[in-house]
C-alpha cells in the first residue's frame, strides 16, 4: 500500500493555492510565464537513431526528460484454424484485390513501456502501454498492412524507453516519440508472391514505409496523445508536474489526422487520468490553528463542518468530483478543430522528418 | 512478463471454442447462430444488484447483468455472455506503521477475472488488462471519495469478475475481422465494476460526494440488406450482438453534480464525441436508478432488523422483570 505516484511534488498547501489561483484567472499565468495555455514545452527530436531497428526516434524535453523508441518487425507464422481456413478459401477467390484488407489482428502489435523506478507490472507503465497500444490499433490500416499472406504476417514490436526518471507525466512525450518512430519505420520490400514463403528484397533503398506517404494526398498517420488539464474555467495543454498537482481534471486525448479532409483531426481514444491533486495535503486555516490565534475544533465533527465551510476561502483543499460534460466536449473541440492543437502537433512532427 | 514461477501452469495460449463438424459442412449454419440485438437502441439490459453479501468485509455488493438474447437449443454454446461481478471493500483501516505518512485515504483497487470468467482461461496472476482496469476504476473512485477525512488510513477495493462480457461473438474468433483483443467487452466490465463498487462503498459507509455509476454507449455499423452501412448509436451494447463496433465509450457519472470522473473512449470516434459521452451518461443514469433502489432497500432492511432486535431485547427485559418481580 505504498503511494504509487513517484512524481508527486512537494508543494505546501499555500504554494498549491497560489499556483491554482494564478492558473485559474483569465488569462492564466502558467509556471513558465512565457507560455500561453496552448503552448507546448520546447523539445529536441531526432529519428533513425538505432541502426538495429526498423524505425526509431528520440525526443528530449528541455527539463531533461528523454524518451527513446525502437520499432522492430519480425515475420511470424499465422496460426491456422480448421473452420476459418475452409471459409477463407472461398472468399480469397472473390476478393483478390484488397489484399490484407480486414485481415489484420490485434495481437500482431506488441507494445512495452519501461519507466525507470517502476516495475513493468506497476500501474503507470501498464496504463501508458495500454493507452498507446489502444490508440494505435483503433484504425484498421496499420493492422492490415502487417498482413503478408495467408500463412505469414509481420509482428511489430514497439519498445518505449524513458531514459530519465519520470519528472512529469510522460504520456505525451512517449506518444510523440512513438509517433515519430512509426512514421519513419521501413519494412523490407516483399519479392515473393501470394502464398509463397515470404522472400524480401535485400536492398534497403527499396524498403516500403509502414505509413506510406503519398504526395499531395493525406494519408493516415500514427496517433499522437495530447494531455490537457482543466483548472477552473481554463484549459491548459501539456502541463508540467507542478501544474498537474493543482489540476481539477486531466484528460489524455489520442488523435490522428482526419481521413477525409487535410485539416483537423479525429479522435481515436480518450482517457481520464487521475490528477495527483487528489493526494495533496489540505491546508489548515488560521481560524483552526491555535498557533496563529485560532481555536482548534473540539470534536472531529466540528472539524469536518469547519472544513466544509472553507470551500471558497482560498485555503487549499484537494479538488473533489470530476469534469463537467461541457468541459469534456470543449477540450475535445479545441484538440480536433481545424487549426487545433492536434493538427499543430502532427504537422510539427511531420516537419521533423522532412528536414 | 508476468509469469507465475511457483506453479506449473497450463500453456499461456489457452483454448479456443470447439469447432463442430457441422459448421464446416454447411457454411451458412454458423451464421445462423449469430445473436442479434432484440432490445431497442436505447434500452438497457436488466440489472440485478445486492449489497452486504460478504459479512466479513466492511462493504460488499454483487452485480449481475444477465444475457438478453434467448437461449438457443441448436447448440451447446451460449450465444452471448452475461456479466457477474462481486466487489468487497476492506477498511478504512490504519496504514501499517512502516508506511509513510499520507494526508488522505489511500485507495487500492484490485480487479481480477476469475480463471473461468471468459472463454479463454485467465491465469492466477493479474495480467495487463486487469491492471489497466484497476487503474480506470481507481480514477473513477478517487474523485468521488472524500479522502482528506481519513488521513493515515487505507481502503482496499477488491473486485472479482465471475463472468465477463466478451469482445465479440465466439463464431468470429480466428477468422478475419476478429474482435479478439479489441477490448469492447472490457468497457462493459469497467462500467459494471464502477456501479458495483459504488454500491459496496456506500454499504461500507465511506463518505462520498455522490453515488457514481458506470454506463456504456457504442457506435455500431449494421449492414442492411442493400449493402448500405448504417451507423447507429446504442446504449449498453452487448459486443456479441454486433458484427462491427466502430467506437465505444464508458463513463463514471455523478448524476446530481452532472460530472464525469472517468471516461474511457476508444475506436474511431471521428470529430464529434459528444453523442457518445451523452449516450454513456444516459446509460449510467439508468443504472443509477437500480443502485438507488437497492441501497434504499438495504437501508430499510437494516433499520427494520435493528428495530426488531431492539424491540425483542426490550420484551425480554420486560419478561425478565416479570420473572424476578
Amino acid at each position: 500500500m505504498a503511494p504509487q505516484q513517484a512524481a508527486l511534488v512537494n508543494l505546501s498547501p499555500a504554494e498549491l493555492s497560489f499556483l491554482r489561483a494564478s492558473l485559474a484567472q483569465t488569462p492564466p499565468i502558467r509556471l513558465d510565464v512565457t507560455k500561453g495555455p496552448r503552448d507546448f514545452r520546447s523539445m529536441r527530436a531526432e529519428y533513425d537513431v538505432l541502426p538495429g531497428a526498423n524505425g526509431s526516434a528520440r525526443i528530449a524535453l528541455e527539463d531533461g526528460t528523454e524518451a527513446l523508441v525502437g520499432v522492430k518487425a519480425e515475420v511470424e507464422k499465422t496460426p491456422q484454424r480448421p473452420a476459418s481456413g475452409e471459409q477463407e478459401d472461398v472468399e480469397m477467390h472473390d476478393e483478390e484485390v484488397g489484399e490484407g484488407a480486414g485481415k489484420g489482428q490485434n495481437s500482431w502489435v506488441e507494445m512495452s513501456v519501461e519507466v525507470p523506478g517502476f516495475r513493468e507490472d506497476d500501474s503507470l507503465p501498464v496504463f501508458l502501454a495500454s493507452m498507446l497500444k489502444e490508440s494505435l490499433l483503433a484504425s484498421r490500416e496499420l493492422r492490415d498492412r502487417l498482413y503478408i499472406n495467408r500463412r505469414f504476417h509481420w509482428k511489430l514490436y514497439v519498445d518505449v524507453l524513458l531514459l530519465s526518471p519520470a519528472l512529469s507525466y510522460p504520456l505525451a512525450l512517449l506518444s510523440m516519440t512513438t509517433h515519430l518512430a512509426l512514421l519513419t519505420t521501413l519494412l523490407p520490400a516483399l519479392k515473393s508472391e501470394k502464398d509463397e514463403d515470404p522472400l524480401f528484397d535485400d536492398d534497403w533503398d527499396a524498403a516500403v514505409a509502414l505509413y506510406p506517404k503519398a504526395a499531395g494526398k493525406s494519408t493516415d498517420k500514427p496517433p499522437v496523445i495530447i494531455l490537457a488539464m482543466a483548472v477552473g474555467p481554463n484549459i491548459i495543454f501539456d502541463p508540467c508536474k507542478e501544474e498537474l498537482a493543482v489540476a481539477d481534471a486531466v484528460l489524455a486525448i489520442a488523435c490522428t489526422n482526419s481521413a477525409s479532409s487535410a485539416t483537423g483531426a479525429r479522435i481515436v481514444s480518450i482517457r481520464t487520468i487521475d490528477p495527483p491533486s487528489h493526494l495533496t495535503p489540505p491546508g489548515i486555516p488560521n481560524s483552526m490553528n491555535s498557533a496563529t490565534g485560532g481555536t482548534v475544533p473540539t470534536s472531529s465533527t466540528d472539524a469536518l463542518t469547519q472544513r466544509e465551510l472553507l470551500a471558497t476561502s482560498g485555503v487549499w483543499t484537494p479538488p473533489r468530483g470530476g469534469m463537467k460534460r461541457t468541459l469534456v466536449s470543449q477540450v475535445t473541440k479545441m484538440v480536433v478543430e481545424s487549426g487545433g492543437v492536434a493538427e499543430e502537433v502532427i504537422s510539427a512532427l511531420a516537419a521533423i522528418e522532412v528536414g | 512478463m508476468n509469469t507465475d514461477r511457483r506453479r506449473n501452469n497450463a500453456p499461456a495460449g489457452g483454448t479456443t471454442a470447439p469447432v463442430f463438424a457441422r459448421t464446416i459442412r454447411e457454411p451458412g449454419y454458423l451464421q445462423s447462430l449469430r445473436p442479434s440485438r432484440s432490445r431497442g437502441l436505447n434500452e438497457l439490459r436488466r440489472i440485478f444488484l445486492q449489497t452486504s453479501i460478504i459479512p466479513s468485509a466492511s462493504g460488499s455488493a454483487y452485480l449481475e447483468i444477465p444475457s438478453s438474447s434467448a437461449p438457443v437449443t441448436l447448440t451447446l454454446i451460449p450465444p452471448t455472455s452475461s456479466l457477474k461481478i462481486t466487489a468487497s471493500v476492506q477498511g478504512p483501516k490504519p496504514l501499517p506503521r512502516s508506511a509513510p505518512f499520507s494526508p488522505s485515504l489511500l485507495l487500492t483497487t484490485t480487479v481480477k477475472f476469475a480463471p473461468f470468467a471468459t472463454r479463454n482461461r485467465r491465469g492466477y496472476i493479474r495480467d495487463t488488462t486487469e491492471r489497466d482496469l484497476g487503474v480506470h476504476l481507481e480514477t473513477a473512485l478517487r474523485g468521488v471519495i472524500i479522502g482528506e477525512r481519513w488521513p493515515k488510513s487505507g481502503v482496499e477495493v477488491v473486485v472479482t469478475i465471475l463472468e465477463g462480457d466478451e469482445d465479440g461473438w465466439w463464431g468470429d474468433s480466428g477468422s478475419e475481422g476478429s474482435a479478439s483483443g479489441s477490448g469492447w467487452g472490457l468497457l462493459n466490465v469497467l462500467a459494471g465494476c464502477i456501479t458495483v463498487v459504488s454500491a459496496a462503498i456506500t454499504d461500507a459507509g465511506i463518505d462520498c460526494v455522490d453515488v457514481v455509476t458506470g454506463g456504456v454507449a457504442a457506435i455500431a455499423r449494421t449492414s442492411d440488406s442493400g449493402n448500405s452501412k448504417v451507423v447507429a448509436r446504442l446504449l449498453d451494447p452487448c459486443p456479441a450482438e454486433h458484427k462491427e463496433i466502430v467506437a465505444a465509450c464508458a463513463v463514471a457519472y455523478l448524476a446530481s453534480r452532472d460530472e464525469i470522473t472517468e471516461i474511457w473512449m476508444k475506436g474511431d470516434c471521428g470529430q464529434d464525441t459528444d453523442a457518445l459521452t451523452e449516450g454513456a451518461t444516459h446509460s449510467a443514469v439508468g443504472s443509477l436508478a437500480v443502485v438507488k433502489e437497492v441501497l434504499l432497500e438495504a437501508l430499510q432492511a437494516k433499520f427494520q432488523g435493528q428495530l426488531e432486535a431492539s424491540e425483542g431485547s426490550l420484551k425480554r427485559k420486560v419478561g425478565d422483570v416479570d420473572m424476578t418481580g
